[in-house]
């Protein structure tokens, strides 16, 4: 990456521990701590929860919530959130699936969902930087009308449709194809955070938007195009989804980003904005998967469900607001 | 003196009716250090903002380097080599100070890919000779001292081979050490071909630093010249002597302050980081007047007095009974009230209609059994509608179709409404017409005269000296002067406020 190579091995660790990836790691990391524990306390709950098929069974589940945290943690990392992914990726699923039904390639479909969520995500963004409106004012309302859209759409019954490709469900020692895709998205996102000026952009947009106006930065496309990445990622999230239940109804997605939004804040990104890593939105991903699967293996009534899960994003935010207001009044004391 | 860097002519800039900038000229050398002088609200800020981009003139003319220099973003500015620290310091807090320095420029490979370890290594050299501790690059920028944010910031615009580069008041905040460091780093940028304009308030530094003084006064251009040339005595002329007639044939007619027992009485109040040993009384009937640069902690002394900041030492009476407010409710409960300084976002209910803003401190006293009682509050509203003579068609009209001047009697009426015994106005007219600033001047005489104790912060001297029986200068957390009506002139207040002890240059 670096066309030094003779950096000292000194120089190489302060420049690692320098910058966001470096300092804040410990912060995003703490979620794999709390994972470690949830796990523990499910294996010893059930003696289904440690075994290959079930922990095939969350990767597989997860992955479409993993695509769209990915790119849900630059949007939020920038200072924006979208809200709407849940009925982007239902309508692109609904449409991904109609077309595989006719019969059209199904690398013609890949292009289609990934052009289609792009699109979609860009103009998310268009209207939250050219038309001013806050992101999450604007997306609730995008949350609505593409959900209209799915149901007028829909043809009244549920649509069954066979997997985009089988390598994304089958299993390969165990581990469905779909983690590897989900493994190399966060591995290329991390990368881009930390090495493209892209990434450093979007930290230093949601930092303070002004002071990157000031520095050049051109922030009306950077978080354009985090929105866009935020909406290609949903349309592959839409493949999988499609892919791994086979059917799509006039609900599909819908409270999607709930678990989205909580997988990013508990893996440690700022809900305002200007800190956060790709690598703990991972961590905060499979916490919400683990908590979801070990609830139902548990037996508790789903219900139970969208408590623990609120009770988590409202603990993640509420410790983030108060590191925050520590730091701020750290910082007027000086 | 080196060739001409920059150069700019008949520059204006209005802002609504006040007219901010007039006709200022100036120009720069290489190697040059040019310090702008003036009183807050001569039209330094602007002159800075329309060099750097900021604000747009509308009208004048900028050649940079013998080219024309017309930059309509802060980011052209910089592209064409002019480089501004402003006095607000805008950066990226939760960043390492290094990525601070490379932010939107960061060396980048064939591949376009950030390169750390070179990033780092510049980093390095720039802070080495700059005469920064490299350790500093590893910080998150949040966690340096403001001195030292300034110096980061200084760091990044050198970073960008800017020819000029601005400074607004980089000393204000900065300490001893820092500010020899500052100075240093000055002198480093002219040796090289750069040309400095620096805003400072402070004498001291004026020798150390320029090497050609600009004095502007109400937006104009004053007086110029070298700065082994001008002694501080005709600097400080040169700054002060504006009047406001009008205010000055009220005060004629103001009686002098009650003799009655003090009403506030404040003794030894410190808070820490902000102020220390702050002593002042105001009686019943007085207006006294507080002073200082922005900063100086005028603003945290009426704060500390209506409970929003706690004191660490200090007493404070009020009506003669121990006064130490815990919050603004209890401040409010025992007859203070305190108008702060930012109306829109200190003050105002912008999406609620002129009555409600106006009742909003006293709906408890309009209300029974917690359901407002809608035609007391009209009453309420009603009166100080004519009393203070708000201009409004209805008390239903929104708060914003109101003139800025209308919209700071609301604020007002809003407080009076409480029935305090001291009223703190902090910058009662800023932003406000000439003509609804005369009516406001006529109003706070009118409150004194009715017994209420007024303490005044302004950063217009003229309009303090004026309307203040008493008027105190704060510096740096202190006290460092008063004055009684008569005794205040705007010199002597200049003085006092820019630590001018009397040695010449």
């Amino acid at each position: 990456m670096s066309s030094s190579t003779t950096t000292a091995g000194r120089d190489t660790a302060v420049g690692q521990r320098s910058g966001i990836a470096g300092r804040l790691q410990w912060r995003a990391m703490a979620i794999y701590v709390f994972v470690l524990g949830e796990m523990i306390v499910f294996s010893v709950l059930s003696a289904n929860f440690l075994t290959a098929a079930n922990l095939g069974n969350i990767a597989l589940n997860a992955a479409d919530l993993a695509l769209i945290a990915a790119g849900m943690t630059l949007v939020i990392i920038l200072g924006g959130i979208d809200v709407a992914v849940g009925s982007v990726l239902g309508l692109l699923a609904l449409i991904s699936g109609t077309a595989t039904l006719a019969g059209v390639n199904p690398w013609l479909i890949v292009v289609l969902a990934v052009v289609l969520g792009t699109a979609i995500g860009a103009l998310h963004g268009l209207i939250v930087t050219k038309g001013m409106v806050s992101p999450i004012i604007a997306t609730i309302g995008l949350l609505a009308v593409w959900r209209a859209v799915h149901f007028s759409l829909w043809g009244g019954s549920d649509l069954f449709a066979p997997p985009i490709s089988l390598l994304l469900v089958e299993r390969f020692a165990g581990i469905p194809g779909v983690a590897f895709l989900v493994l190399v998205v966060y591995g290329g996102l991390a990368y881009v955070m930390r090495f493209r000026s892209f990434g450093r952009n979007v930290y230093a947009i949601g930092n303070d938007a002004e002071a990157a106006r000031l520095a050049g930065i051109r922030v009306t496309r950077t978080t354009i195009g985090a929105f866009a990445l935020l909406g290609g990622l949903v349309g592959v999230a839409a493949l999988v989804f499609m892919s791994r239940t086979g059917v799509i109804q006039a609900y599909s997605g819908q409270g999607l980003e709930l678990a989205v939004i909580a997988a990013v804040v508990v893996g440690g990104t700022s809900i305002t904005g200007g800190r956060g890593a790709i690598l703990g939105t991972l961590g905060g991903v499979v916490f919400v998967a683990v908590l979801q699967n070990g609830v139902v293996l548990l037996g508790v009534p789903p219900l139970w469900n969208g408590l623990l899960l609120g009770a988590f994003i409202l603990l993640a935010v509420s410790i983030d607001a108060i590191v925050n207001r520590r730091a701020a009044r750290r910082e007027r004391a000086l | 003196m080196g060739s001409t860097l920059l150069e700019a002519t008949g520059l204006c800039k209005a802002f609504g009716p006040t007219q901010a900038l007039a006709e200022v000229g100036l120009h720069l050398h290489a190697g040059e250090v040019v310090a702008v002088l003036g009183e807050n609200g001569a039209g330094k800020s602007t002159l800075i903002k329309i060099l750097s981009g900021v604000y747009i003139a509308d009208a004048g003319a900028m050649r940079l380097l013998d080219e024309p220099y017309e930059p309509a973003t802060p980011a052209d500015a910089v592209q064409a080599g002019v480089a501004a620290v402003f006095q607000e310091p805008t950066f990226f807090p939760q960043l390492s100070v290094l990525e601070n320095v490379f932010a939107g420029r960061q060396p980048r490979s064939r591949f376009g890919n950030v390169q750390w370890t070179a990033m780092l290594r510049e980093g390095r050299e720039l802070f080495t000779e700059l005469g920064l501790s490299p350790a500093l690059l590893d910080r998150r920028m949040e966690q340096l001292s403001l001195g030292h944010q300034q110096l980061v910031l200084i760091a990044r615009a050198l970073h960008l081979e800017a020819r000029v580069l601005i400074l607004d008041e980089p000393t204000s905040i900065l300490t001893e050490n820092d500010a020899t460091k500052l100075f240093a780093l000055v002198e480093q940028f002219t040796g090289g071909g750069g040309g400095v304009l620096y805003i400072t308030h402070r004498f001291g530094e004026l020798a150390q630093v320029a090497d050609r003084i600009v004095v502007l006064k109400d937006g104009r251009k004053v007086g110029e010249g070298a700065a082994s040339e001008l002694s501080e005595q005709q600097v400080i002329h040169l700054m002060s002597g504006r009047h406001i007639e009008q205010a000055e044939a009220m005060a004629q007619g103001k009686r002098g302050a009650a003799d009655a027992a003090p009403l506030l009485t404040v003794q030894g109040l410190t808070v820490e980081g902000a102020f220390s040993d702050v002593n002042l009384t105001v009686s019943r009937g007085e207006i006294v007047g507080l002073y200082g640069l922005i900063g100086a902690g005028r603003t945290e002394i009426a704060l500390s007095l209506f409970g929003q900041l706690h004191p660490s030492a200090g007493t404070v009476t009020l009506d003669g009974r121990p006064y130490a407010p815990r919050s603004s409710r209890a401040a409010m409960a025992a007859g203070v009230a305190y108008v702060p300084e930012d109306r829109k976002t200190q003050g105002l209910y912008p999406l609620m209609d002129t009555g409600a803003n106006l009742s909003t401190a006293v709906l408890d006293r309009v209300s029974q059994g917690g359901f407002v009682h809608r035609s007391k509050e009209r009453t309420l509203v009603r009166r100080f509608v004519e009393s203070l003579g708000i201009k409004t068609r209805d008390p239903g009209e929104s708060i914003l179709n109101l003139s800025g001047g209308s919209q700071q009697k609301v604020l007002l009426a809003r407080w009076l409404a409480t029935e305090p015994k001291l009223l703190i106005l902090d910058e009662p007219t800023r932003g406000i017409d000439v003509g609804t600033k005369t009516e406001i001047h006529r109003l706070i005489f009118g409150l004194a005269e009715q017994g209420f104790g007024v303490l005044v912060i302004s950063s217009e001297l003229p309009e303090l000296l004026v309307l203040s029986d008493h008027v105190h200068v704060v510096r740096d957390g202190r006290m460092v002067a008063d004055f009684r009506r008569g005794d205040a002139t705007s010199h002597a207040v200049l003085e006092a406020t820019m630590g001018y002890t009397g040695a010449d240059v």
